[in-house]
């Protein structure tokens, strides 16, 4: 729509499609000041325009500062910084990175680990403008074995076109931004929204280096978990299944039982022991149990999803430049 | 001779208070920087004649708006443009006020606003309320001619341009302002309506100045395409963006709130890593005109006019035509609640030294009280 001039030299060769970097940071000040001057150098060479946003999530070591003390030194461009108000975890905070993000195309980054060559980025790009609305960079070697089962349960369960994998990060177009959130208002877990958006999607599998895999805090580990539990229940009929085969487990338990007492009633004529009648009432309630518990899942969910209005809650954004 | 009043600066408010007393037969001497008036904010700016919309978050803002609104607008008609659609949008995201807050406010405001569905002029998801609203444009060129009219007809009244202050010197009942190339003049009341560079004039004097950060700000003028010729649109209130008619110029301004300002200062005399750049051109002693800049910062084109596309409809879409630049002091205090007001302070009295930070043009009346003779 819009013509797109500047009042700059245009250097020729490089893409005119903004983009836009969306990098999420939790205590990585360690880590954010090579990966920003990374990114930003594949950026600059390859892009006219572009932007990077950091969401902060309420990191409680330097990281904001180092960010904007690499914000002083990157020069021509924007970084934006999205500080969110509290610890929400990667899933709201990325979706606040990306509601701010302008970009006719954007990367998505999870993490601050680089196991990757800088050139990758560029090879998601291309594949992306080849076709796919959606493309994934996903490592070859996954370290933690929790998020292996957590991928095996899910796929299992979920009728998904793609199955999910780890994923290092990834690139959507504008479209596929529109598109995901027509789907749904609340996004609680973006991987398996994208992967029902009905949008071509591709994942690039590269080679990747364990070492530098990076151990979750407990914050960290507590959000992936609940998350976790969360998206099989949203996501995959796990729960379902597991309620209903309880539910006829102990339908069938509860009918074998009924016919033994009336056997022995009828034909044994003995008064039932304090031993299998405790057992009875035990399994009976365990089963209840396991019943109310996915059912109270299910309502504690649809509570936030009804009554929570914020997607999720910022505290301010700044812009960055030199 | 000594002049009734000495005004530094020709912008809306240095001509306001000149047209003012020079209608009383008061002597007038009016000192500009440029070589003609109305070169800076009052010319660099959204040209918004505000009715209060563009502050939720600060009803007492907003409730003198609208006051001062239709007094502006019957005064000056002439430069008036209100030929047009003015829509307000709230954000669906980011946006410190809602669709429920915005239409309480405008009750409580008591300004019209009539509520539109967002998808005729926004895409899909993004604003949750859109509303038609009375706000106009007035045109700086058109008003600034009609001053420098009415102030030649005035014998009483002077204008000095290109003017370069060096001094000002407090003498008995006088303040002698002196300028490099020796002229004196003195007054028993200055004036000092220099809006960005008024820490500048008051340090000159001697005399505390405001708490203020400066911002760099550019105006992108760009050439609304058919559908949006007669639309305003503003989406607030956050890191948005409005794009809107430019007086009565056929152009349109382009602004977003996270790419209009370029760079900011915090120090009390407006600091800028550009300046040393600018030979001499600017200094924290005294701005030069960034417009005219040689060391003018890039256009945020790319990004302003990307962030309008990813909400606006295709149909209402613009190319860019050129950038405006000028400098932005902002109240310290008005961070959280965003309110303009203008801030009219006497520093002393007999001789008399007042200094005006202006919010908006349309509070020009505020000037009012402090320019009566008692
Ligand atoms: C980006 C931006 C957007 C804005 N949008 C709006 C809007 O939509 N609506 C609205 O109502 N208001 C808006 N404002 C505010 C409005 O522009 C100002 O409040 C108003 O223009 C100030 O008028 P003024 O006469 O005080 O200042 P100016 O017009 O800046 O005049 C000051 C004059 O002082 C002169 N001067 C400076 N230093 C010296 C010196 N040493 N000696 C002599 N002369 C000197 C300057 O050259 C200039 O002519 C905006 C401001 C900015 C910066």
């Amino acid at each position: 729509m819009t013509e797109k001039r500047t009042n700059q030299s245009i250097a020729f060769d490089k893409e005119k499609n903004f983009v836009s970097a969306v990098i999420y940071v939790y205590n990585d000040e360690e880590r954010i000041g090579e990966f920003l001057q990374k990114i930003n150098t594949v950026l600059r060479t390859n892009f006219e325009n572009y932007q990077i946003i950091c969401v902060n999530d309420a990191s409680e070591d330097n990281s904001l500062a180092v960010i904007r003390e690499i914000g002083k030194t990157i020069t021509g461009t924007v970084i934006n910084v999205v500080n969110m108000s509290f610890y929400q975890g990667v899933e709201l905070s990325m979706n606040a990175g990306i509601d701010l993000s302008i970009g006719d195309f954007v990367f998505e980054f999870d993490n601050l680990v680089m196991d990757y060559g800088a050139d990758l980025m560029m090879e998601v790009y291309n594949r992306c403008l080849s076709g796919f609305d959606i493309v994934n960079a996903a490592p070859k070697k996954c370290g933690h074995k929790s998020s292996r089962l957590f991928y095996r349960v899910f796929n299992r369960y979920s009728h998904n076109p793609h199955p999910l994998r780890t994923e290092n990060f990834r690139i959507l177009s504008r479209r596929a931004i529109n598109r995901v959130h027509s789907v749904s208002r609340t996004i609680p877990y973006r991987k398996a929204v994208y992967a029902n958006c009905g949008l071509k999607i591709a994942t690039i599998v590269y080679n990747n280096d364990l070492s530098c895999l990076k151990a979750y805090g407990k914050e960290t580990r507590y959000q992936r978990k609940e998350m976790a539990a969360d998206s099989l229940i949203l996501f995959t009929n796990v729960a379902y299944k597991m309620t209903i085969l309880a539910a006829v487990f102990m339908m069938i338990a509860t009918f074998g039982i009924g016919i033994y007492t009336l056997f022995s009633y009828v034909f044994e004529d003995v008064v039932s022991g304090y031993t299998s009648m405790m057992l009875v009432i035990v399994f009976g309630f365990f089963g209840v149990f396991v019943i109310l518990a996915v059912i109270i899942k299910y309502l504690s969910m649809l509570m936030e999803l009804v009554f929570s209005k914020q997607k999720y809650t910022i505290e301010s954004v700044e812009t960055l430049s030199e | 001779m000594i002049w009734d009043k000495i005004i530094i600066g020709a912008g809306l408010y240095g001509l306001y208070a000149a047209k003012t007393c020079g209608d009383r037969g008061e002597r007038v001497l009016v000192l500009e920087w440029e070589e003609s008036p109305f070169q800076r904010a009052t010319y660099i700016n959204q040209a918004r004649v505000h009715m209060g919309y563009h502050y939720p978050r600060s009803y007492a803002t907003a409730i003198k708006s609208a006051h001062y609104f239709n007094r502006f607008v019957k005064d000056y008609d002439f430069c008036i443009h209100q030929e047009f659609d003015q829509i307000y949008a709230t954000s669906d995201s980011f946006s410190w006020t809602n669709r429920e807050q915005f239409t309480k406010f405008c009750k409580a405001a008591d300004i019209p606003c009539e509520e539109l569905v967002p998808e005729k002029y926004f895409n899909k998801g993004l604003c949750d309320g859109a509303y038609r609203t009375r706000e106009y444009t007035y045109d700086a060129g058109i008003l600034g001619h009609y001053f420098v009219d009415e102030l030649k007809r005035k014998i009483n009244v002077e204008m000095k341009y290109g003017v370069r202050i060096q001094a000002i010197e407090k003498q008995g009942k006088h303040f002698a302002v002196i300028l490099e190339n020796g002229e004196t003049f003195e007054t028993g009341f200055l004036l000092n309506a220099t809006y960005g560079s008024t820490n500048q004039i008051l340090d000159l004097a001697g005399i505390e100045p405001f708490k203020i950060k400066y911002e760099l700000c550019e105006i992108i003028l760009c050439k609304p395409q058919q559908q949006l010729l007669d639309v305003g649109i503003t989406v607030m209130d956050g890191p948005f963006f409005s794009v809107m008619p430019f007086g009565k110029t056929g152009y349109h301004s382009l602004t977003a709130v996270a790419f209009t300002p370029h760079m900011s200062s915090f120090d009390s005399l407006p600091q800028f890593k550009c300046q040393e750049k600018s030979e001499g051109y600017c200094s924290p002693r005294q701005l030069g005109n960034c417009n005219d800049c040689q060391v003018r910062p890039q256009s945020a084109w790319p990004y302003m006019s990307t962030m309008a596309e990813k909400y606006l409809k295709a149909d209402y879409s613009f190319s860019y035509a050129g950038s405006l630049f000028s400098m932005k002091p902002i109240l310290k205090a008005s961070e959280v609640d965003d309110s303009r007001p203008t801030v009219v302070r006497k520093a002393s009295e007999n001789p008399t030294f007042v200094s005006v930070l202006s919010g908006k043009i349309n509070t020009v009346y505020d000037l009012d009280e402090v320019l009566k003779n008692d």
